[in-house]
């Protein structure tokens, strides 16, 4: 230890009359491992009453690598037409060795992973994180909601079953009711004009290459600046007076590490009690069952746009639906910008029954979208 | 009379073939149609209009070829003359002489269509219309009345009235009239009992124009009911595996025995509907009850018999409801489902080995079925086996993660400890 | 300061590292041994439904014989003729879906259900059978049999 602390505070790097070093101090040596070190041993956790909120970032992190992993492995038998597809994820339930755990745990975790997100995005606003100088920071990762919801909706599809089929055929109407470029986005979507093989193909490509190449740069960019300006500390708390830290290596780690062994526990108990089922091959001819709906993370926006008359003012009322949920995203995006007031220090009460009656409401319609359709089997 | 004829009629079919090819006929041929046409008169112009179409038409025969007359006269009386041989509309005891001139003649036929059978006349005459026509009654069928007159089109043409889509409506004509029906001491309603048969809906449905219709089972030209006792063996052309089990059956010589008439005993003749289990029931459906008193030895036997099919369709369709299950589920059963089909094919098979009436081959048939059917459920069962020991698997892991996860508070805890009590 | 508690206190820490140790690589294990497992493609070969290869050998099947070969979760007749040509059919009888089967000595192919005949191109001859069966292409790579819908 200490011989490498030398030699990285400036001394013989490798010249002919440097001292011998062990193959692992050469390797720290060469990566600047120690510089990594010495800043993760400097970074620190307050500790205050919301403190239990800061490990929901971790944990989407956490539950993201999970993703990647399991779908890196699905990827090796998973195959992407619509002739196969359904019969792949068969294969890989029925035949590959802990196929249906690597499946169930990767559809499982896809729920997780969202709930997940969507706490920390509500953790995040609610103690006001968002504050100067984190504006980039809450920007990111609205972005990376975004991106996380197009994996949820991409993904989906990928069995090709019935209920992810028609699924795809609904939430790919959505898009086409933007004005002007709307038709077009839904066949750039689709890959064509209704949802077939090409729309799997698509799907396949975003969901694996495209929105994990995009994640990544938004992931990188929000952990660095995570890092860089530190954990924030909620207004209510910095009144009072500054809390007391804790190290995060090794005392905010560990208790990180306990969350994410609950977390894989959750999953493999999830995946071994309600194994996720496959259902039957999607049949385009077939008619839609009663009940489709999207995932639960879209049900909110699927029973507000079903409320919607069919006119308003001339105006097609699906139009005026979408544009109003693109009008929220940018308002999600611009938050930090738009609250300027929090940044200044003055609490934003407004700003926070604005929010409890969002989530109020879409709690509200998502429950009411549960409720069964016409005609539907209440099983 | 007859022979004069007969030598005047095969003299101008001698001359209308010398002038085979329709382009190569002389205008002076088609005088009849052209002055029947210009008469425009509802008796007269209907027959040249249609004759247009008519396959004689097409193979050079002229209006003279059956009618005689000359052709080529203008002035009406001498076209019309006697002498020349002109006979008008034949009666209807002397249309199928008139058609069988040709038609019955194997030289003659050569000319046109050398394939074509020649022995539909001596049919007709041992046929239950020939033989009433030749006791002089005229409202019986003749060649006319199937064939049509004057747009007459080959058998295979879809808009013959003889196409075998078409003939039971053909028949119907006659056949479906009432009082014509109540004259000859005949049902009136065959047609409608046909249309609700199965071999109707094969043919007129499902288009399989081997499906039976009329003649298939009454003849074409020697059109006569089957006797009882050929029943069977009329069936038996299609369904050669019930007609062989039936006659090695008790059935075979009862029925000949009591007069009953073979597999339309129990499956009538016009309205053969599907059959179902239930024929072998003690319910309404039943066709053993009509016969057998309850508690009588057919009567079990029926009743082992229906309890045999059911029981294989139970436990077939169990198990494929349990490999459906296992299947939404994402777990792995196309061979189970595939060896599940030797269960369905038993059933048929089973089905078809009633018609021995000896439940031991019924029961043989069910038990091969059982077997696979149980074998299926088996597998289904191992496949939910497999299911649950999954979760039971997953107990291991999750004791070692609580045990990863206690290691990780007794560490916390420790490090909390020291940190308070001044350690590093 | 604690130079008395300091014994018991290291090992007590020991203890712990212990523990904690052997439990994280314990789970840990017991996460790499299902993703081992699944990286190692199983034996059977993976259903597809266009193209098979089958497990049964090009010279096991005899001259004027048949068998059924499952495709799809469908029964095919794979037969070879008199003259040494291998050919498949969908065995799937188009009367009331019995399984037919090969007739070696009439050369032909029979429903046993309700005496339906077709011939080695599965053209429907006679009895009920209203259609033909369908004819599969079969390649033939050394011993290797291929199966492929027409």
């Amino acid at each position: 230890m200490s011989e490498a602390r030398r030699l990285s505070s400036g001394e013989a790097e490798g010249g002919p009359s440097a001292p011998r070093l062990s193959p692992l101090a050469w390797v720290r040596d060469r990566l600047g491992w120690d510089d990594i070190a010495h800043l993760a041993a400097k970074k620190e956790v307050p500790i205050h009453r919301h403190t239990v909120f800061y490990y929901l970032g971790g944990m989407a992190l956490f539950l993201f690598l999970v993703q990647v992993a399991t779908g890196i492995l699905l990827l090796l038998y998973y195959r992407p037409s619509a002739t196969e597809a359904f019969e792949s994820v068969q294969y890989i339930m029925a035949e590959v060795p802990f196929g249906w755990l690597i499946r169930s745990i990767h559809a499982w975790g896809a729920n997780l992973f969202v709930g997940v997100v969507l706490l920390h995005l509500a953790s995040v606003f609610f103690l006001k994180a968002y504050r100067a100088p984190r504006e980039m920071t809450w920007i990111s990762g609205a972005i990376l909601l975004f991106l996380t919801f197009g994996f949820g909706f991409s993904g989906y599809l990928l069995p090709w079953n019935t209920l992810s089929y028609f699924a795809t055929k609904v939430g790919t109407d959505v898009p086409a009711q933007i004005p002007g470029i709307g038709p077009l986005l839904s066949r750039i979507l689709r890959g064509g004009s209704d949802v077939t093989g090409a729309t799997l193909s698509r799907f396949y490509g975003i969901h694996v290459a495209i929105l994990p190449a995009i994640t990544t740069l938004f992931l990188g960019l929000h952990l660095i600046l995570v890092q860089k300006k530190g954990m924030s500390v909620p207004p209510s708390v910095e009144r009072e007076r500054s809390p007391r830290t804790m190290r995060f290596v090794p005392d905010f780690l560990l208790r990180d590490m306990v969350g994410w062994l609950t977390a894989v526990g959750l999953l493999a108990a999830l995946s071994a009690f309600f194994p996720y089922e496959l259902g039957r091959k999607a049949d385009p001819f077939a008619s839609a069952p009663a009940g489709i709906r999207p995932e639960w993370y879209f049900l909110s926006m699927f029973q507000a746009l079903k409320y919607l008359p069919a006119e308003i003012a001339g105006v097609p009322g699906e139009t005026l639906g979408v544009l109003f949920f693109g009008a929220l995203a940018v308002v999600l995006v611009g938050v930090p910008l738009l609250d300027r007031g929090s940044s200044a220090g003055r609490p934003s009460p407004w700003w926070n029954r604005l929010a409890a009656v969002a989530l109020l409401g879409a709690l509200l319609l998502a429950l009411l979208a549960l409720l069964p359709a016409p005609g539907e089997a209440t099983s | 009379m007859r022979t004069f004829f007969a030598v005047l009629v095969s003299s101008l079919l001698v001359g209308a073939s010398a002038r085979a090819t329709p382009e190569a006929r002389p205008a002076a041929s088609v005088g009849c149609v052209d002055c029947h046409l210009a008469l425009d008169d509802p008796s007269v112009t209907p027959p040249a209009k249609a004759f247009a179409d008519d396959v004689h038409a097409r193979a050079g025969f002229t209006c003279a070829s059956c009618h005689g007359g000359d052709p080529r006269a203008e002035d009406q009386e001498v076209a019309h003359d006697r002498k020349k041989g002109f006979r008008g509309k034949p009666s209807a005891r002397e249309v199928p002489l008139v058609c069988g001139t040709c038609h019955a003649d194997a030289a003659a036929m050569k000319h046109f269509n050398p394939s074509m059978r020649v022995d539909q006349l001596s049919e007709y005459r041992s046929s239950g219309h020939g033989k009433k026509l030749s006791q002089g009654d005229e409202t019986v069928a003749t060649c006319t009345s199937c064939h049509g007159a004057h747009g007459i089109l080959p058998v295979k043409d879809a808009r013959s009235p003889v196409y075998p889509t078409r003939i039971a409506q053909t028949c119907n004509r006659c056949h479906g009239d009432p009082a014509l029906m109540a004259a000859h001491n005949l049902p009136a309603d065959v047609y409608a009992q046909y249309t609700r048969s199965v071999h109707h809906e094969a043919l007129a449905k499902k288009g399989d124009l081997s499906a039976p219709t009329c003649n298939s089972c009454h003849g074409n030209h020697g059109a006569a009911p089957p006797q009882v006792g050929s029943v069977a063996n009329v069936c038996g052309t299609c369904h050669a595996v019930f007609a062989d089990q039936f006659k090695a059956s008790p059935h075979w010589e009862a029925f000949a025995e009591l007069g009953l008439p073979g597999c339309v005993t129990c499956h009538e003749n016009h309205l053969i509907v599907h059959p179902t289990d239930a024929f072998l029931s003690t319910g309404k459906d039943s066709r053993c009850a009509s016969c057998h008193e309850p508690g009588s030895e057919g009567a079990k036997s029926a009743a082992a018999m229906y309890a045999d099919l059911l029981r294989l369709q139970k436990e077939t369709g169990a198990a494929r409801a349990s490999l459906a299950r296992e299947a939404e589920a994402g777990m792995e059963v196309s061979r189970a489902q595939f060896d599940l089909a030797r269960a369905d094919e038993a059933l048929t098979k089973a089905r078809a080995d009633v018609h021995l009436f000896q439940p031991y081959a019924v029961e043989k048939a069910v038990t091969t079925g059982l077997t696979v059917a149980r074998a299926a459920s088996a597998e289904a069962a191992r496949i939910a086996r497999e299911r649950e020991f999954r979760r039971k698997g997953l107990f291991v892991s999750l004791g070692l993660i609580f045990l990863a996860i206690v290691g990780l508070v007794a560490k916390i805890r420790d490090l909390d400890r020291r940190r308070v009590s001044g350690g590093p | 300061m604690h130079i008395t508690a300091a014994e018991p206190d290291q090992s007590r820490r020991r203890w712990i590292s212990y523990l904690l140790g052997t439990s994280l690589g314990a789970t840990i294990l017991s996460f790499l041994y299902p993703v081992l497992r699944f990286v190692v493609p199983p034996l059977a070969s993976e259903p597809s439904l266009s193209e098979i290869e089958l497990d049964v050998k090009a010279s096991d099947i005899a001259h004027n014989s048949g068998r059924i070969v499952p495709f799809a979760g469908k029964p095919v007749l794979l037969l070879r003729t008199a003259t040494g040509e291998l050919k498949a059919l969908a065995a799937t009888c188009t009367h009331l879906a019995c399984t037919v089967q090969y007739r070696a000595e009439r050369a032909d192919v029979w429903c046993a259900c309700h005496n339906g005949i077709y011939d080695t191109n599965g053209t429907n001859i006679s009895g009920p059978p209203p259609r033909p069966l369908a004819k599969l292409d079969v390649n033939v790579r050394g011993e290797k049999i291929v199966l492929r819908r027409s």
